[in-house]
């Protein structure tokens, strides 16, 4: 006794607190490194890709430049220099398209210095160009080719170069990224097995401290639940006591006066007396009576002296005739079985549960009638109190509400060991079912 | 008795299996080879005597066309020959007349065709608009420009038309009028820069020789050249910005891919892009290709392209593409949108899943069961007869692919149902369709590598009718080449332009066939000329044949 009990709540909303804020960081967490993530393919893969497709666009256009440029130095078509001028004029607009795109997307890291150079040199090689066209225009073929020769061919060659350099780099950079990217992967896969790894201690944890309090909180009702039926026991123990002893009080003490004040009575009145005296003598003596008979009626139902004299049997034989005359409701009574001397501990508490559950009956089932059953064997009494009435009061076929009777039927059977249902017959109403072991 | 009746009752005329041609669940239609029943004796010759030169790879591409102007469709099969210092016969090219009784007579001497030339593939308009078909048959070498005398010959005025002293590597071409002046200019695909003495050793073993992918060559520019009208032509190649020294070219197709009434060309290259020369109306052209999402493959591949066909297959008013590429690398099957590009459709669906293995060249859209759906023909064949050796899965024949529209239901093969020889595998090279019976329904012309030709005679078994249209313009080139013809039938418009070219080396006819089911009417024509001339008639009916004569109206034509 004594032993404080610490409530768990405070704890436990503690670590669900807790548990809330690691979920909620590591979520925090992982969404941080997956928008890292995104930047990084966006930023960096994404647009490296499209910046290489660019450089693709325009090494092809070079290369169809290289190509046409092969041919004018060959000089092997049927049409002079200037009927490349068209194709030219269309590659240097896709070239100028790719070059103003690539520079949008080309990665950070690549230096202004380097972009200028490639732009200052695709300037130069179309300065070329320009001449190479305007010779041709004034019929000098020759030295046309000669410049496409000597001049622009070395020139495409060097920004094809350029421009392979560029996605050379433009891969390297991709590289780079990947293994950036293969680094978050295994960063967030990490973190990933330490935040299971925590959150199945924490639930472990959470789990062990969860049973050791529900063991003994069970533990406490335990005991809690202990004390009760002794000190229900006790109470009813107690009450029992002293109504057979009211009961015995009133019968031995007041019983005994009102008998001994009636014997007085009726000598007295034997005596010569004038007839008013003799009257009021005899009125004396009827109230006296009256008493007597109100005594012995209270002596027997505060504990029926037959309980102690003829045992549950007789006393319910006694008993039933009574309440059908006190009530008006009929109660057919039957017994069963072999005729057992039923301990006066355990017939008192079987009469006051049929006491009980005749009066609940009585008060709540609105029947005129009640079948009272008792059943002996060997070693083991049933009995049962049925009546088809309304039921008792919160009975709506979800359990029956306890009241304080209810209660005291149940603790008497658990002084006697025993169980009492209350259960609803087919026909409705209300059956007190109580079984009691008499080994 | 019409000349029909004398037609049907002549036992030749049903002998190629006519009569054996019950009906087959699922198909309206029979497509039974009459190439023998009906004197077509063609047999390719290459050329090929084990040096595996290039060009033997590619011929011979044919035609369907009326040259004697008698309504009656005629053959033009293309030959090569035997190379020099490798000479076993004598093979020219072959004009067969339709005697309008099913059978065909070889006049290719009469006519004065018994050239012998390189030749690949043909061109057929009339240039000097005298009313008479005139050819233009592309060569390794020289190619030759052929005009109609219009009495049943045809004169070699290669030299005198300005087309002389010019060697290539002549594959398709096609005549268009893409200044609208009224006169069918020319234009002529180049392949690669070869000739015998430029010829490089290529070999899948290291031992032998085999025959040269184009990347071992130098690509050619396709040329232009302007009709000027006088019977003379002006090369304006370079002026006018088709000049791409780049390009190897091998199928080109006439489409009006902006809609403003100005021919636009789509040039088929081999593993170069393709090109879209779109006409800016001012005698020049610029490629869009690349913008309208033609010039390579979904995955930014430059792909074999060979034949080429535009139509509008789905009739929505917006034409669309279909390109033949090697094997693995599936059809070009490409969806006009109304901004101007074109999306291929070929990766997700039937088309590109059943072309994957073929190497196709021919192509054309033709509705050959006369529905009003366009559907798509697709002949076959490897380029080099050791491919098994190589790739076990892959056959030098292959059979042909006939795509049959079903609407929203897509396309299916047929061809294996078609008819009992027809998805027989061949070497197929150059194809064409045209109504040589003159039943209202299309048959089929195909050509083979060193092989024979094949002529398909088209019967319709579910009374499927059309209506046949040839139109004679007189301010516009007089075959109407460049024409949109609009007809209106049942809430629904079939579009159909009348064209030289497309296919692969080939021609087909002229006159337009609009498949009509079962109906029996139309309820409009629309021709929009090249002139810019728009006219309108009433009320076709299915079965008949009309002429259109620009200004002057209709005709129903008999015979």
């Amino acid at each position: 006794m004594g032993q404080r009990f610490s409530n768990p709540t405070a704890r436990l909303m503690a670590g669900l607190v807790i548990t809330l804020a690691g979920v909620g960081a590591f979520s925090w967490y992982a969404l941080a490194r997956i928008a890292g993530l995104r930047d990084l393919q966006t930023q960096l893969v994404d647009r490296n890709r499209r910046d290489s497709l660019e450089l693709l666009r325009i090494e092809d256009d070079l290369n169809t430049l290289g190509l046409a440029m092969r041919d004018m130095v060959n000089g092997d078509e049927a049409y002079g220099l200037e009927a490349y001028q068209r194709e030219f004029t269309r590659l240097r607009g896709d070239l100028e398209d790719a070059l103003r795109r690539e520079k949008e997307l080309s990665p950070g890291e690549r230096s202004p210095d380097r972009q200028a150079y490639f732009a200052k040199s695709l300037a130069l090689f179309w300065n070329s160009v320009d001449q190479m066209f305007a010779l041709a225009a004034k019929g000098q073929e020759k030295p046309a080719r000669e410049l496409v020769r000597t001049s622009l061919e070395p020139q495409q060659a060097s920004l094809a170069n350029n421009v392979a350099r560029l996605l050379f780099e433009n891969n390297e950079s991709e590289e780079r990224a990947a293994g950036r990217i293969q680094q978050i992967y295994a960063g967030v896969e990490r973190n990933v097995y330490y935040f299971l790894a925590a959150a199945v201690i924490v639930i472990a944890l959470t789990s062990l401290y969860l049973i050791r309090s529900n063991r003994r909180m069970f533990e406490r009702l335990a005991r809690l639940s202990a004390q009760r039926s002794d000190l229900a026991r006790k109470l009813i123990s107690m009450q029992e006591e002293v109504l057979r002893s009211i009961s015995r009080e009133l019968h031995d003490e007041f019983g005994q006066i009102l008998t001994a004040i009636g014997a007085m009575l009726a000598r007295a009145a034997k005596q010569q007396a004038p007839p008013a005296f003799r009257e009021s003598l005899q009125e004396v003596r009827e109230v006296a009576q009256a008493t007597l008979e109100k005594t012995r009626s209270l002596y027997q139902s505060l504990h029926p002296a037959i309980l102690d004299d003829g045992g549950l049997e007789q006393a319910l034989t006694w008993y039933i005739p009574v309440f059908q005359k006190q009530t008006g409701i009929e109660v057919h009574y039957s017994k069963t079985g072999a005729s057992a001397m039923v301990a006066d501990g355990v017939a008192i508490h079987v009469y006051r549960v049929v006491q009980e559950a005749l009066n609940n009956m009585a008060k709540h089932s609105k029947s005129q009638e009640a079948w009272v059953r008792l059943g002996l064997g060997p070693d083991h009494l049933q009995l049962e109190v049925e009546d088809h009435g309304v039921g008792l009061p919160g009975d709506h076929g979800r359990g029956i509400r306890r009241g304080i009777g209810m209660v005291a039927m149940r603790e008497r059977a658990e002084l006697l060991r025993g169980n009492i249902e209350f259960l609803r017959p087919s026909e409705g109403g209300t059956l007190v079912r109580l079984d009691v072991p008499l080994s | 008795m019409t000349r029909r009746d004398l037609i049907l009752a002549n036992p030749l005329f049903f002998s190629a299996g006519r009569m054996r041609a019950e009906a087959r669940p699922g198909l309206p239609f029979r497509l039974v080879e009459v190439t023998s029943a009906a004197g077509i004796d063609f047999v390719h010759n290459s050329g090929a005597f084990g040096g595996k030169y290039l060009p033997e790879t590619l011929g011979p591409g044919c035609a369907f066309l009326d040259y004697d102007n008698d309504g009656w469709q005629d053959i033009l099969l293309i030959n090569g020959m035997d190379w020099p210092g490798h000479r076993r016969q004598r093979t020219t090219m072959r004009l067969y007349h339709n005697n309008r009784n099913g059978t065909f007579s070889d006049v290719t001497k009469h006519a004065g065709l018994d050239f012998e030339m390189y030749g690949l593939g043909v061109a057929v308009g009339d240039f000097n608009n005298d009313g008479f078909a005139d050819l233009f048959v592309t060569c390794v070498g020289q190619s030759r420009l052929f005009e109609n005398t219009g009495k049943g010959t045809f004169v070699d005025v290669t030299e005198r038309s300005g087309l002389g002293n010019r060697q290539g590597f002549s594959t398709s071409a096609l005549w268009f009028d893409y200044d609208r002046d009224g006169h069918l200019d020319l234009f002529v695909c180049n392949y690669v820069k070869w000739s015998p003495a430029q010829d490089v050793f290529c070999s899948l073993d290291a031992k032998h020789k085999s025959y040269c992918t184009p990347e071992a060559y130098r690509g050619a520019t396709a040329w232009l050249f302007h009709n000027r009208g006088n019977g003379t032509f002006e090369d304006v190649t370079a002026t006018s910005g088709i000049f791409d020294s780049s390009s190897k070219s091998l199928g080109v197709a006439m489409l009006d891919h902006n809609q403003d009434g100005w021919i636009d060309l789509f040039v088929a290259n081999d593993t170069q892009p393709n090109k879209l020369y779109q006409n800016k109306r001012d005698g020049t052209f610029e490629d869009v290709a690349l913008k309208a999402g033609v010039a390579f493959s979904e995955d930014g591949k430059a792909r074999a392209g060979m034949g080429v066909d535009v139509a509008d297959y789905d009739n929505s008013g917006i034409p669309g593409l279909v390109v033949t590429n090697f094997d693995n690398e599936m059809l070009g099957f490409y969806r006009g949108t109304k901004s101007g590009s074109y999306i291929d459709m070929a990766p997700g669906s039937n088309i590109g899943k059943l072309s994957l293995r073929s190497l196709g060249f021919g192509c054309f859209f033709f509705d050959v069961d006369l529905d009003g759906l366009l559907d798509l023909l697709v002949v076959n064949g490897h380029i080099d007869d050791t491919v098994r050796n190589v790739r076990a899965e892959t056959n030098y024949e292959q059979p042909p692919h006939l795509f049959l529209n079903r609407g929203r239901e897509g396309f299916r093969d047929v061809a294996a149902e078609a008819g009992p020889d027809f998805a027989r595998p061949k070497v197929g090279r150059g194809a064409a369709f045209g109504d040589f019976d003159n039943d209202g329904d299309l048959d089929v012309l195909l050509t083979t590598n060193q092989g024979k030709a094949h002529l398909y005679r088209n019967d319709q078994l579910g009374g499927n009718r059309s209506i046949r249209v040839r139109l004679v313009g007189t301010k516009s080139n007089r075959d109407g080449i460049g024409a949109a013809v609009r007809l209106y039938c049942g809430g629904e418009c079939s579009l159909r332009l009348v064209k030289s070219g497309s296919s692969y080396l080939s021609q087909c006819e002229l006159p337009l066939t609009f498949g009509m089911g079962a109906r029996d009417t139309a309820e409009r024509l629309v021709i929009e000329w090249p002139s810019g001339r728009t006219e309108e008639y009433k009320n076709l009916r299915a079965g008949r044949r009309y002429e259109c004569v620009e200004g002057r109206g209709i005709s129903e034509r008999t015979g």
